[in-house]
């Protein structure tokens, strides 16, 4: 099997991103910060480069255009949330990356995942990250705006943490670059999608009467497992008559042209059929976070005495500004 | 008629084995955000960015889901994002009432500020 990118570019690629996050990640020194976003920016375009030249060289191998734009906006974006100093511009960074990867869900087709997502993720989980932010944030103590807490303005072993993840980027894309041409092929779409249809009779009962196709008094023949007489290879329909006992058979020329599965159809069964116990396991857990959580928020605090008479003096100094500033001790 | 028709779905499940080289686009963007969110994690000091950076790794293995859900064009993969949203949500409920809880004892953000608490 031939590999999908030559070694060296991937492993060039891996230092180049390395370096670029490592000198990238916030710090005293500024300068170092464009350095190291130019050397991000250079390995995102030379990865897209090598894996778009590879795949223009395979018959319908490129993805679709679209592919590029999303995965440049999503990786520039988590690039930009991890070595941004400040918390708010991070989570907005990670808003944008979240709407980048819904276009490339949308463009491997899960709908219904990549607006989800949106509600959920960019909406909720999101914005309550932004809310705890702004509450948990100190009011900023020096007149200048400009002004960044330590925390958030150093941080700790870029270049060691950069080296260290970098190599397991490597190491798991040489596994996957080499693995991935075992994959099997992609089956025929249409069929792989509307052979759902064969378990969702009452479905294809209702559309087929909204059609005009079928009477009050007929039904979809059911094999002996429950599932509809639907032949979705020939798109054919075996109907029978309730009062007169007849089958007929609805030919592959009067198949509606509404009659599909779409996604939430092949998602919602998937969801229901398949695995009806994780969902009972999901609401488990979100009841336990709930629950977790409201315990943890309830907790009475008392303070450490030190911490106290800090901000004793905060109170005291905003009451009355002209009182010459006391300069705060480290908390750590 | 039944007969073919399973015998025909059953190809469905088990196609022939060519490279994809789409796939690895997908694959390739999702570890580089999971890296990503990995350096953040261990490099970063502020604890709400850490648990963001926690979730930047739940999106990486989402789009990884979701990619080979599409490969082998069942639902399976994106129903396993909606189970990789929903620990993502009741993670995110958990670590923010904990951060807010370690910020009122300390009245900083600042992970450092725990390091006593190393095994």
């Amino acid at each position: 099997m031939d590999t999908i990118i030559s070694p060296i570019a991937l492993y060039l690629i891996c230092v180049l991103g390395a370096v670029g996050i490592g000198a990238a990640l916030p710090r005293r020194n500024k300068a170092s910060e464009i350095v190291g976003g130019l050397l991000i920016a250079a390995s995102v375009g030379f990865g897209t480069l090598v894996l778009a030249l590879r795949a223009s060289e395979i018959e319908g191998g490129l993805p679709n255009f679209f592919f590029y734009p999303f995965a440049i906006l999503a990786l520039g974006a988590s690039a930009r949330m991890i070595t941004h100093p400040r918390p708010v511009y991070s989570a907005l960074y990670f808003i944008l990356t979240i709407i980048a990867s819904c276009g490339m869900y949308l463009l491997l087709s899960a709908e219904f995942m990549a607006f989800a997502l949106v509600i959920i993720y960019a909406g909720a989980i999101l914005i309550t990250y932004l809310f705890v932010i702004m509450l948990a944030t100190q009011a900023p103590s020096s007149a200048s705006e400009e002004f960044i807490d330590e925390t958030d303005a150093v941080s700790r072993e870029p270049i060691l943490a950069a080296g260290i993840g970098f190599v397991l980027l490597a190491i798991l894309t040489t596994a996957m670059f080499r693995g991935i041409g075992d994959l099997p092929a992609p089956p025929d779409e249409t069929l792989a999608q509307e052979s759902v249809l064969v378990n969702l009779p009452r479905k294809v009962e209702r559309l087929l009467e909204r059609e005009g196709l079928i009477t009050n008094t007929e039904r979809l023949v059911r094999n002996e497992d429950g599932t509809a007489a639907i032949d979705v290879v020939n798109r054919t329909i075996t109907l029978e008559n309730t009062d007169l006992g007849t089958t007929r058979t609805l030919e592959a020329d009067q198949w509606p042209e509404t009659l599909t599965a779409g996604n939430l159809d092949r998602l919602g069964y998937n969801l229901m059929h398949d695995h009806p116990m994780t969902i009972e396991i999901a609401g488990i857990i979100l009841l336990m976070a709930m629950l977790g959580a409201t315990v943890l928020a309830r907790k009475h605090i008392e303070l450490e005495d030190d911490l106290k008479a800090a901000q004793a003096r905060k109170l005291g100094e905003s009451m009355n500004p002209e009182m010459k500033s006391v300069p705060e001790t480290g908390n750590a | 008629m039944d007969m073919t028709h399973s015998v025909q779905l059953a190809q469905l499940a088990f196609p022939d084995a060519v490279p994809s080289i789409t796939m690895a686009h997908y694959l390739f963007v999702s570890a580089a955000m999971f890296v990503m969110g990995l350096i953040g994690f261990m490099t970063r000091k502020n604890m709400i960015i850490m648990f963001l950076c926690t979730e930047l790794m739940f999106q990486a293995a989402g789009l990884a889901l979701i990619a080979f859900g599409r490969h082998h064009l069942g639902a399976d993969g994106q129903t396993f994002v909606i189970f990789v949203l929903c620990v993502a949500a009741a993670e995110a409920a958990m670590a923010l009432a904990l951060v807010v809880l370690l910020f009122r004892y300390r009245e900083t953000l600042s992970s450092q500020a725990w390091k006593e608490l190393n095994g």
